[in-house]
């Protein structure tokens, strides 16, 4: 491990310091650790190397070495390298950390190696941490880099082939989406679940489109699934006494709630969505009831007298 | 492929070389503490490392300094590494994710609050808002959270998911963890005997009572997922391409995928009201193919329903 360590010190003092692109054959006979290689083995460490550098981010980029493009060279930009000091103290970054040992996204903590870019932190002390697992995973990583670089994000979804201009990304109901219009649309602002999309990856080319001025990214994705549409209709629903609690907790913004004197409510809700809204209630059983719009309860009566 | 190790230790030495450069005269303790050092020795190692490496020529003139001085860290020949490096898309959607959760979820203090602002001003483009976490705490999570640390029992009136039988129980609360957007509370139930996980949701009341409990050394791993079991009802159904989604929200075995995009499915579950609820739901879109206690419990979970709003004719002459 100290091998790798030290030639990987090694070459980034020589990348950050050369100010043009290198190639890897004056990689090879310049910076120490590569020398007695013979060139298999050389490429095979010095790919590796490249990679681990990456992986940490640093933006080693391919360059031609002169005018005539003949041959390509290695170089990191010293704007690009480092990291734009946010001004932290050492309160902020210990709250960060502790919050960054708090959640998890697909199990793993996410952001703990950048509490030391940073500055690193006293260890935090004192409290049961509590923990929150938001899923997700390593898709996660590709599909904000779309939103901060401004790259296509391509991926499958629902049976097709698509390429989203993704304007931003919020975690909601358990899930994490990808907000933003497809290629060719733009006006038509979709959140699309990046569980569900399949073989998500950035495109290369930064800065590929604008984001509309004002986006609020959690705008796009309704805080219950029936609020996802258009035009809502408000519903009017009663629940028993036993469920009212529970149906209290789940009926989202912008519902209007009566008790009765008997515990029992009346709460008129937004439905944009008929489908998720009607399934929702099927979870109450025969604790609940539609009592208006007349039609929507005719095709709650219907869904639940099942199929003929 | 590069251990997850030695990328750790690379990260954390590109980050404590433009930290003490910047802050001279930094003792041993402090870069220990800051940068996570277990031991002297393990910083002594990244100092002596980098003490070897440097520029092209390798002489005394080109490495680095690296070393402890009368408990001093001292740091130079160095000033390619002055700045720290930037954050990959993955730990900064970490930091920033990480942080807006605590928040949303209303643990989070004012000094969060505000780092997580001067994180966003340098980390996210424009005026924009393109990163939200939504994950609202229900009512009872701090009170849980409390009982915990205390070593309080407490008594809570809890409905179960799949029955929709209320119950009250004394439970010895382990943890209170959330898990993709919902909450739940670990905990000794004295009613079963065993570890029981409780979504709070679904906790409509607790009360801390005063006895006290010892808890556990190491508490399990809290485990969420169902767990079928050899006591559970099965069922074989049949969903049409509209009910696909129940694949991702239900632990079911996919059998067969059909050419016109119908997925055949083995549910179970510890009751059979909990594939009825389905069913009844999916209206056209599932079949039943198999299971007489599913069977059952859906025709009369139809009955139920059906029954409440043939009594009452409620809606027809309201708007």
């Amino acid at each position: 491990m100290r091998n790798v360590i030290e030639r990987a010190l090694n070459l980034l003092a020589f990348l950050l310091t050369a100010e043009r692109p290198v190639t890897a054959e004056e990689i090879r006979h310049t910076v120490a650790g590569y020398g007695q290689e013979d060139d298999a083995a050389f490429r095979r460490m010095f790919e590796r190397d490249k990679d681990l550098l990456r992986g940490l981010g640093v933006p080693i980029e391919v360059r031609p070495t002169d005018a005539w493009e003949v041959e390509m060279g290695y170089v990191v930009p010293e704007e690009d390298y480092a990291l734009e000091d946010p001004g932290l103290t050492d309160d902020e970054r210990a709250a960060l950390a502790l919050a960054v040992q708090a959640v998890r996204f697909g199990g793993q903590p996410a952001g703990v190696d950048a509490i030391f870019k940073l500055g690193g932190a006293a260890p935090p002390g004192g409290g049961e941490p509590l923990t929150a697992e938001l899923g997700g995973g390593s898709v996660l990583g590709e599909a904000y880099r779309g939103v901060v670089e401004h790259r296509i994000l391509r991926f499958e979804y629902r049976g097709r082939r698509r390429r989203v201009r993704p304007y931003g990304i919020v975690h909601r109901h358990g899930h994490w989406y990808v907000v933003g219009a497809e290629v060719g649309a733009p006006e038509v602002v979709k959140a699309f679940r990046l569980d569900r999309a399949g073989g998500l990856a950035a495109e290369d080319e930064a800065g590929a489109f604008t984001v509309p001025a004002g986006f609020r990214a959690a705008d796009h994705v309704p805080e219950v699934p029936w609020q996802m549409g258009e035009e809502p209709t408000r519903a009017k629903v009663r629940f028993d006494p036993e469920v009212a609690w529970l149906a209290r907790r789940q009926l989202g913004p912008g519902a209007r709630v009566v008790e009765a004197e008997d515990g029992s409510i009346e709460a008129e809700v937004p439905v944009a969505a008929e489908a998720p809204f009607l399934g929702w209630l099927v979870g109450f059983e025969d604790r609940a009831e539609i009592l208006a719009p007349a039609d929507l309860r005719r095709r709650f009566v219907e869904l639940v007298a099942g199929p003929r | 492929m590069t251990s997850p190790r030695t990328r750790r230790r690379l990260t954390r030495i590109l980050s404590m070389l433009p930290w003490v450069m910047a802050n001279p005269g930094a003792s041993v303790e402090e870069v220990l503490e800051r940068f996570g050092y277990r031991h002297r020795r393990e910083l002594v190692d990244d100092l002596n490392t980098v003490f070897v490496c440097g520029l092209p020529g390798y002489g005394p003139g080109d490495l680095m300094e690296a070393y402890v001085d009368d408990d001093v860290v001292v740091v130079a020949m160095a000033d390619y590494f002055a700045r720290p490096l930037r954050l990959t898309a993955h730990e900064a959607l970490g930091l920033l994710a990480s942080g807006r959760a605590l928040l949303s979820a209303g643990q989070g203090s004012e000094t969060l609050a505000r780092a997580v602002e001067k994180l966003e001003a340098v980390l996210l483009p424009d005026d924009a808002e393109p990163l939200a976490v939504d994950l609202p705490e229900p009512p009872l999570v701090e009170v849980f959270r409390r009982a915990a640390a205390e070593g309080r029992v407490v008594r809570i009136e809890h409905v179960s998911g799949a029955t929709g039988r209320l119950t009250s129980r004394d439970v010895e609360p382990w943890s209170v963890f959330s898990t993709l957007g919902n909450w739940y509370l670990s905990a000794h139930c004295r009613r079963a005997g065993a570890e029981r996980v409780f979504r709070i949701d679904r906790i409509r009341a607790a009360e801390v009572l005063d006895e006290r409990f010892e808890p556990p050394e190491e508490p399990p791993t809290p485990e969420v997922r169902y767990t079928p079991s050899a006591d559970d009802v099965r069922a074989t159904i049949r969903l049409g391409p509209e009910a696909a989604w129940v694949v991702d929200y239900y632990p079911v075995d996919v059998v067969a995928t059909e050419e016109d995009g119908a997925t055949v499915i083995r549910f179970s579950a510890s009751d059979p009201k909990v594939a009825a609820r389905l069913l009844v739901r999916l209206g056209a879109s599932a079949t039943l193919l198999d299971g007489d206690e599913v069977a059952a419990a859906t025709e009369e979970l139809r009955r139920a329903i059906l029954r409440r709003y043939r009594t009452s004719s409620e809606g027809s002459s309201d708007e």
